[in-house]
């Protein structure tokens, strides 16, 4: 493909991203739903920190208020992950996914591209509001901030990893009609594996072992623990895995979507 | 009672809050609640015997569905007398429910995974039937509208027309004096609509129950009904028997001409050429000016008939006719 | 006066009847939603459990309380799912005029609605539920009598509160969504320890979200059963279902009016 024709390619789906974006904007309700979600489970959990602990109490590296900042930056990352999932499976059923099969772009792409615009705008606006509510929690900033900094790549990566997931379940509604058990799996599979509340370092030794196996903690907990401190070491490596683990799970998709649009072909949808 | 149904004065009107456009008017909108009247049912009055088989005819938004949600005590009027079977539909809705059949034509009561048959027995715990005596209606209803095979399928996996007949079951099972239908042929297909108009009426006259069917299809209107009240804008324009409605309101026939020769030409005053093909004539008739037989002679004379036929015009035409009277009479006060 | 209750009785339990055949009608699915539900459920506990192990106490809790307080939450809410899960859409309805069919029919409109729906998933909380109350032991013959009253008050309360805030749909326009979010609030306060939150929080918790009457007051009968806690539960339960029905009522006449934005002629 000359370079031409691929930048001709990418700004489509740029196009597409940018108006998954506005979309997202214009549905305030449920942006605005999840940010006061965000700001309930933290000051929940700012409340389990403080009795657990008690004052001054740390875990490892972590004391209350980096464990808060913990949370807001993994529900940061999960919360911003719109329900791409139940979009493909309702065109899959609706049959809408054919006559969209038609034009110049590919289906999946421009799903994928409009889901990221979608969890871009939500991320702009959930992550001040988890640093904000955060901070109020916890009375401050975390003992050092600047691993927070490190967390904005990592986090933008996390998603996008979550982004292309919950694709690939989303295409599955080839196969299987209802989807959405799988999702609540892999949901399920996310919060415990990838440590969304707890850090894995509070977990037990063979769970913790055992999660390394799955793309969740790379997904959470990697940018998480950047909370605890500035620790350009761990964030490579989380990079790293968020790397291996996303070129994996586009693949999957690929794979997957292939294999759908042959399914059309034969079967007619 | 001599009347199963009485309106007396009726109106009814509705407060809709007025929205001005843009983030200004927003703000003015907390602090000021503007809101617009709109009169949907406007001094209705009109009285329906026992057994009587009444269409309530007129377009869209034309006040049809408020008149029935009145009646069937779903929404108070705002000034008048209502009684239904000596009731007061507002006050008394629990009363007349049990006396009272309705059906939505765009909603249904049916639940839809599960077979007919089970929402039938429902049913009859919400009626308080006898079983003996439900068992009994209900296979009489199931034999008389022919849903034996549908019945026991559950009903999303039914047809329009057979979940439209297990409706009707479903509202006559508990034996309503009155039947109140929103719309019952709405999507259904030509054939559907003539089975289910051929049910209502058959009904109508086994079981002496009273029938108030609101449309804007006249199919509806002339299949089962006997009488008509057109309304428009609220208001009650016509009230007439079929019967009546066509030859008092429109004396015109069709005449449909098949000849031998390609073409033919009659030249008669009060009678109107209409777009036809080759070998084919279409004629309308005023009766006013020119009786049928003069024209059927002229025709026969004039040319080599192979088919005749002699037809009212069609409903929609004389409904049309009945609004456009209504327009040039003038806007209302 | 016996008549007319024997009637709803008559209903109520057609109604039942009709919402476990529904659930048996789509096996697959009933399987498959019920699975995953327990599935979510253990999910969660499975956090608090990794929590409990790594700290023992919790602001004089322990894992058992929580056990207790999360069977007593789950099986009420399953329950109210699967024998009343109308509620849940009670505010669509209404704004989608599905209250008509309801309201020519003699029966209270209320419970038709309300016992119209169930929830498949409700099962999987049902089976959750029951299952950490026996872990607890809560389901002892010495607990049993505690146990039911505070399954039933929690449950009442729960969707007492749900039915007031869908029934504000009688007035405010897009009130589904919100009264949604506020019953999943309420789900989710009530699932936490209560010597978590202090004043004012707390003051809020039993007023306007009763996560405390939902959760906390139920499992602490449980716990510790007294006189007092269980007319407080019982007392609870019955201010809400009297209050959803005033708010109820007062929506059904005003609907009766038919001044509602986007009415239909």
């Amino acid at each position: 493909m000359s370079t031409e024709r691929f930048a001709r390619e990418a700004g489509k789906y740029a196009a597409i991203a940018w108006l998954g974006a506005r979309r997202a904007l214009s549905e305030r309700a449920a942006v605005a739903g999840r940010a006061l979600f965000l700001a309930v489970i933290l000051f929940i959990f700012g409340r389990v920190w403080a009795t657990v602990l008690g004052p001054g109490g740390r875990v490892g590296a972590a004391g209350r208020d980096e464990l808060i900042f913990y949370l807001a930056v993994t529900e940061w990352c999960l919360l911003s992950v719109p329900p791409l999932y139940l979009s493909i499976e309702g065109d899959v059923r609706s049959g809408d996914v054919a006559s969209q099969m038609v034009r110049p772009v590919s289906y999946v792409g421009a799903q994928l591209a409009d889901a990221l615009g979608e969890t871009a705008l939500r991320m702009c606006v959930l992550g001040p509001t988890a640093a904000l509510v955060a901070w109020w929690i916890a009375g401050g900033w975390p003992a050092d901030p600047r691993g927070l900094w490190l967390a904005l790549p990592l986090g933008l990566l996390a998603s996008t990893l979550a982004v292309l997931s919950t694709a690939a379940i989303g295409v599955s509604a080839f196969w299987i009609v209802d989807t959405s058990p799988i999702y609540w799996i892999w949901q399920k599979l996310a919060f415990v594996l990838g440590g969304l509340m707890l850090p894995l370092e509070l977990y037990p030794d063979w769970l913790r072992a055992a999660a390394r196996f799955s793309p969740f903690p790379a997904m959470l907990w990697g940018p998480g623990r950047m909370a605890f401190g500035f620790a350009p070491g761990a964030a490579l490596e989380t990079l790293a895995e968020l790397v291996v683990w996303g070129t994996l799970a586009a693949l999957l998709l690929v794979w997957l979507a292939r294999r759908a649009r042959t399914r059309i072909a034969l079967a007619g949808g | 009672m001599s009347s199963a149904i009485a309106l007396h004065n009726v109106r009814k009107t509705f407060r809709v809050p007025e929205r001005e456009p843009g983030l200004r008017g927003s703000l003015r909108g907390l602090i000021r609640k503007r809101a617009r009247e709109i009169v949907a049912v406007d001094d209705l009055s009109f009285a329906i015997a026992p057994g009587e088989r009444v269409a309530f005819l007129g377009p869209n938004g034309a006040g049809k569905s408020t008149t029935l949600k009145i009646l069937s005590g779903i929404l108070q009027p705002s000034a008048g007398q209502v009684r239904v079977l000596g009731l007061e539909p507002g006050r008394e809705r629990r009363r007349l429910a049990y006396r009272i059949g309705v059906v939505f034509g765009q909603r249904s009561q049916l639940w839809s995974h599960l077979p007919a048959a089970d929402t039938f027995d429902l049913l009859a715990r919400i009626y308080e039937l006898e079983p003996a005596e439900y068992r009994q209606r209900r296979d009489e209803l199931v034999a008389s509208f022919a849903i034996a095979d549908v019945v026991e399928k559950p009903v999303r996996q039914l047809s329009l027309g057979e979940r439209m007949r297990c409706e009707l079951v479903a509202s006559l099972l508990h034996r309503p004096e009155i039947l109140f239908l929103d719309e019952p042929t709405i999507g259904l297909d030509v054939v559907a609509k003539a089975t289910i108009r051929d049910l209502l009426r058959e009904r109508g006259r086994r079981d002496g129950c009273t029938i108030l069917l609101t449309s804007h299809d006249t199919g509806d209107m002339a299949g089962v009904c006997e009488r008509v009240l057109v309304i428009h804008h609220g208001r009650l324009l016509l009230d007439r028997s079929l019967d009546g409605l066509r030859k008092g309101f429109i004396a015109r026939k069709r005449i449909s001409v098949v000849t031998e020769e390609a073409e033919l030409t009659l030249d008669l005053p009060g009678v109107r050429r209409l777009p036809s093909a080759s070998h084919r004539s279409d004629f309308e008739l005023d009766l006013g000016v020119v009786g049928v037989d003069r024209v059927v002679a002229a025709i026969v004379a004039g040319a080599r008939v192979l088919d005749l036929s002699v037809e009212d015009p069609p409903m929609e035409e004389v409904v049309s006719a009945i609004y456009a009277s209504a327009l040039s009479a003038g806007p209302r006060p | 006066m016996a008549a007319p209750i024997r009637g709803t009785l008559h209903f109520l339990r057609g109604l039942a009847l009709m919402n476990l055949r529904s659930s048996l009608a789509l096996r697959g699915a009933f399987w498959l939603q019920a699975g995953f539900m327990v599935l979510n459920n253990l999910a969660f506990f499975a956090t608090w459990w990794l929590l409990f192990e790594r700290f023992p106490q919790i602001g004089g809790w322990r894992i058992g309380d929580l056990l207790t307080l999360f069977g007593v939450v789950a099986t009420g809410f399953g329950g109210s799912m699967v024998l009343a899960g109308g509620w849940r859409e009670l505010a669509r309805g209404i704004r989608d005029g599905e209250l008509d069919s309801c309201l020519v029919q003699p029966k209270p409109v209320l419970l038709h609605l309300v016992g119209s729906r169930t929830v498949a998933s409700g099962w999987g909380d049902l089976a959750t539920g029951l299952g950490m109350l026996l872990v607890s032991g809560a389901l002892e013959p010495a607990k049993l009598p505690a146990t039911g009253v505070a399954v039933l008050a929690s449950a009442s309360v729960f969707t007492a509160n749900g039915i007031l805030v869908q029934s504000l749909a009688f007035w405010i326009d897009g009130m589904d969504a919100l009264a949604r979010q506020i019953s999943e609030f309420t789900l989710t306060f009530s699932l936490y320890p209560r010597p978590l939150f202090s004043g004012g929080i707390s003051f809020l918790l039993y007023t306007v979200l009763p996560a405390g009457f939902v959760g906390f007051v139920p499992a602490e009968l449980v716990r510790a059963p007294s006189l007092a806690l269980g007319a407080a539960a019982l007392g609870a339960a019955l201010f809400w279902i009297g209050l959803a029905l005033f708010v109820f009522q007062r929506g059904l006449a005003r609907y009766a009016s038919g001044n509602r934005i986007g009415v239909r002629v």
